[in-house]
């Protein structure tokens, strides 16, 4: 016999062991007596962890004095921040003349507004504004925070980047409010003038030459008093190195993981050595290797500086390690995607440019970010041969007169800056890495 | 492979080869490969006739000679027996070796151990134990080892109580002692019969390793578990312990002890050694413990179900199905975090740990002035050890392959 009734059973509630904090605290906290214990001890050793930071960092802590002693007076058991403060300056940008630090506020600046519309949705062409960050940004940043007289190869590329700055600016702001990107709109706009698609692109080649040459001009006339690399210290070296580190290591790390691929045993040879040797070996011999035996390998008379030394070692250090994350993105790419490009009649190089590498390159961008984050870490080796990046300045601390001895509290805010810039690019990498892997099921 | 299809239809278009010169790939890549080695060789070239030149120049000798010449320095930490100025450099650069090994090995067992253990906390199902070893992992694996290894030392170990009040962290024996010079340990002084008791030793691990054997063929044929911890550990304790007061106790203890402004006696580890030591452990158990939990994870979900629906305590699964799965994706990240603390411990030289780097590369460095040679020979050493990970790296993957399906 079944019993039918018209009318649906009502769904019942959720127990309230899953909808209410106590059920929640229940399950995840209290779930059998030894977890309760862990908890209640857990609990207290937070409290005593925060009790501490609390009453050392802020509730006995000096943020205003004028020496270590006026900190001592102050308060025995707290912080002395006040030394921190008073070195502000010095942390973030070096020994950089004072007067002339808006130069690296505003390569920072620009940085950020060039890279900005990566990260717009509606902004058109972003392998080009990937490319130009890479290609001339360096360049254009290198000119700022140096000054001084240009070489002809300097010249031209600060031209180029000062066409790429405006062209960018313009394309962010046609991808915002238009929906399409600066080419699309030169392209519609020389159309205006003739039919014929070779005209057309003469005229395209005559907007870009003539605004080149405008920037050239202007360029010639821009001058930038001289700051040596011996002033440039602080978290902008750190960044600095670690940007062009990056920046050097990308195409690098392409070449080297293409090498170690190819065919061709010499090729593939020499390249798998080089990446291994390279990557068997610690950061500090490496650069040890850059200030004691770089002298030896140039001609005479012929000398590097030691940032142009440290510079070179981080960028083939790291060139390895980039070959490895490139590899890694190549060998996630299926067989059938090489086999698919070969049958429509690619070459080498039209296969892997075309097909394989924008492929690949979105596969290694959270590596590429993991990467970017050891290296910046990494750049702290530095100090140990004598640069005054971020981590060299927080020890000076120690050694300036009114400051002398004042070890922990630098220490600890270098470790809480370097916290936040790479927590915050690991998360960010992260995110990316699910956004990626969403877009590839699909 | 498109090459390959194309000369099949030209084959049966064409049976005749045409080779022609410009056009063939063999050609082309002895072509390549050519030029790439000859580019490679003009550089090393170019290189190796600077550096002869700018050495002969500078009037610097070259060569392995200066290992056997006396080196005049000496080192605050050794594991052998030196003396300045009869020791040669050859001396100085096994001690340095010895030296990163020691720490390396002694980091690599800590970490591995702690990695595990916060690993498998971070997976608790206690949230707030979950919070904590996430906050522990995150904190210590995004600031530099570096500016952590200099605050321990300089924050820490050089601020601990002078000589005059040192610290007795081994609860009143006097056995272990702490302050800012290092920490002093008791040192073991064998007597001529402690061999019996080593041998009883021995003979109670094979005993309980023969028991343990028996009890898991018990289990297997009958199914009935045979309870042998307790009688394990009695076993192990009990049969050395009796011989070894048989014996007489052969076993005395050389303490350090308090002579004018310093510590004689026992073996001393300096705060240089034990800030690098800590620092290593914390940043690298941060790393492991992350490729524990992404291993752990990536046993699927069904298997923590069925072995907790036949019954097994959440411990017993985790130690006896989750664990044993995890291993092969585990291990490989987790060898390669040993490879990184191998060369981590090259940091050693912010806070003057007499490692390879800081004791040969550096000073020794700074008084022989062989710059090729001896960064050459550091770069060397790393390279073998980071070599023979690898190999073990390679016989744990084979060996796992042939278990996998």
């Amino acid at each position: 016999m079944a019993i039918i009734t018209l009318n649906k059973t009502p769904a019942r509630h959720a127990p309230l062991s899953e909808t209410s904090m106590l059920g929640w605290m229940r399950k995840s906290l209290f779930s059998s007596w030894f977890n309760g214990a862990l908890t209640v001890f857990t609990l207290y050793i937070i409290y005593l962890t925060l009790e501490g930071v609390y009453v050392w960092g802020f509730a006995d802590a000096t943020l205003i004095a004028d020496n270590r002693r006026a900190c001592y007076d102050n308060s025995l058991t707290g912080a002395c921040w006040a030394g921190v403060i008073d070195w502000m300056d010095n942390i973030f940008y070096g020994r950089y003349p004072r007067e002339e630090i808006w130069r690296v506020n505003l390569g920072g600046l620009l940085l950020i507004l060039w890279m900005a519309p990566m990260w717009m949705r509606k902004v058109k062409g972003k392998i080009w504004i990937g490319v130009t960050v890479v290609t001339l940004y360096p360049f254009l940043a290198g000119y700022l925070f140096a000054g001084g007289d240009k070489g002809l190869f300097m010249q031209l590329m600060v031209a180029a980047a000062l066409v790429a700055v405006p062209a960018n600016l313009i394309n962010m702001l046609l991808g915002l409010f238009k929906e399409h990107s600066l080419g699309q709109a030169l392209q519609s706009f020389v159309a205006k003038f003739s039919r014929d698609e070779k005209v057309q692109r003469n005229l395209m080649l005559a907007l870009v030459a003539l605004s080149l040459m405008i920037a050239f001009v202007y360029q010639s006339q821009w001058q930038e008093e001289v700051v040596s690399w011996t002033k440039w210290g602080g978290l902008f070296l750190t960044l600095s190195i670690a940007g062009i580190g990056i920046a050097c290591s990308l195409p690098g790390g392409i070449i080297l993981a293409l090498g170690r691929r190819s065919k061709l045993p010499i090729i593939r040879i020499l390249s798998t050595g080089f990446i291994e040797i390279f990557r068997s070996v610690p950061l500090i011999t490496v650069l040890f290797m850059a200030t004691t035996m770089f002298p030896l390998f140039m001609p005479e008379g012929f000398v590097l500086n030691k940032l142009t030394q440290v510079i070179i070692a981080v960028c083939l250090f790291n060139a390895c390690y980039m070959a490895e994350t490139v590899r890694g993105g190549l060998q996630a790419i299926p067989k059938g995607q090489y086999e698919g490009a070969h049958t429509i009649g690619l070459g080498y190089w039209g296969t892997m440019g075309f097909v394989i590498m924008p492929q690949a390159l979105k596969y290694m961008i959270p590596n590429i970010v993991g990467s970017f984050i050891g290296l910046l870490k990494d750049t702290t080796l530095v100090s140990i041969i004598g640069l005054f990046d971020i981590l060299g300045m927080l020890r000076s601390i120690s050694r300036d007169v009114p400051w002398l001895g004042l070890h922990k509290e630098p220490l600890i805010f270098g470790a809480i800056v370097f916290f936040i810039i790479c927590f915050s690019m690991s998360k960010y990498s992260r995110h990316l890495e699910e956004k990626l892997a969403t877009g590839n099921k699909n | 492979m498109a090459e390959n299809a194309k000369t099949g239809i030209n084959e049966r278009i064409r049976p005749v080869e045409k080779f022609n010169f410009f056009q063939d790939q063999r050609v082309r890549s002895i072509f390549y490969q050519l030029i790439t080695l000859s580019i490679v060789g003009w550089l090393g070239w170019y290189l190796f006739t600077n550096t002869t030149e700018n050495l002969a120049a500078r009037g610097m000798s070259t060569g392995f000679s200066f290992l056997s010449s006396v080196a005049g320095f000496d080192s605050d930490f050794k594991l052998v027996e030196y003396t300045p100025g009869i020791g040669t450099y050859g001396d100085i650069f096994i001690i340095g070796a010895l030296n990163t090994l020691y720490i390396s090995f002694l980091a690599i067992i800590v970490s591995t151990i702690f990695g595990f253990v916060i690993g498998v906390m971070r997976l608790s199902n206690n949230w707030l134990v979950s919070k904590v070893t996430l906050a522990y992992i995150e904190i210590f694996r995004n600031i530099p080892l570096l500016i952590q290894i200099v605050f321990w030392y300089i924050g820490v170990f050089s601020l601990l109580p002078v000589v005059r009040k040192t610290l007795d962290i081994s609860f009143g024996s006097e056995m272990l002692l702490l302050n800012n010079r290092g920490l002093y340990m008791a040192t073991p002084v064998f007597g001529a019969l402690f061999w019996v008791t080593a041998l009883a030793f021995v003979v109670a691990v094979i005993a309980v390793l023969i028991m343990r054997h028996k009890a898991h063929n018990t289990q297997d044929t009958s199914g009935e578990q045979t309870p042998i911890l307790l009688r394990s550990i009695l076993i192990l304790t009990a049969l050395p312990g009796i011989t070894f007061v048989l014996t007489g106790s052969p076993l005395s203890w050389d303490m350090p002890v308090l002579e004018g402004f310093n510590f004689v006696g026992g073996t001393t580890l300096p705060p240089s050694f034990l800030a690098l030591l800590l620092a290593l452990s914390i940043y690298h158990s941060a790393q492991i413990a992350e490729s524990v939990r992404a291993g752990v994870l990536s046993v699927s979900r069904g298997q923590h179900d069925a072995a907790m629906a036949i019954g097994l305590k959440p411990g017993r699964v985790m130690a006896l199905v989750i664990i044993p799965q995890a291993m092969p994706a585990i291990v490989p990240p987790m060898i390669s975090q040993w490879m990184n603390t191998v060369k981590n411990s090259s940091l050693a030289i912010a806070i003057g740990y007499a490692d390879i780097v800081s004791l040969f590369m550096q000073t020794g460095l700074n008084q022989a002035g062989h710059a090729v040679e001896m960064v050459g020979m550091t770069m060397a050493f790393y390279m073998f050890i980071s070599l023979s990970i690898s190999w073990l790296l390679n016989i744990y993957n084979k060996r796992v392959q042939l278990v996998e399906r």
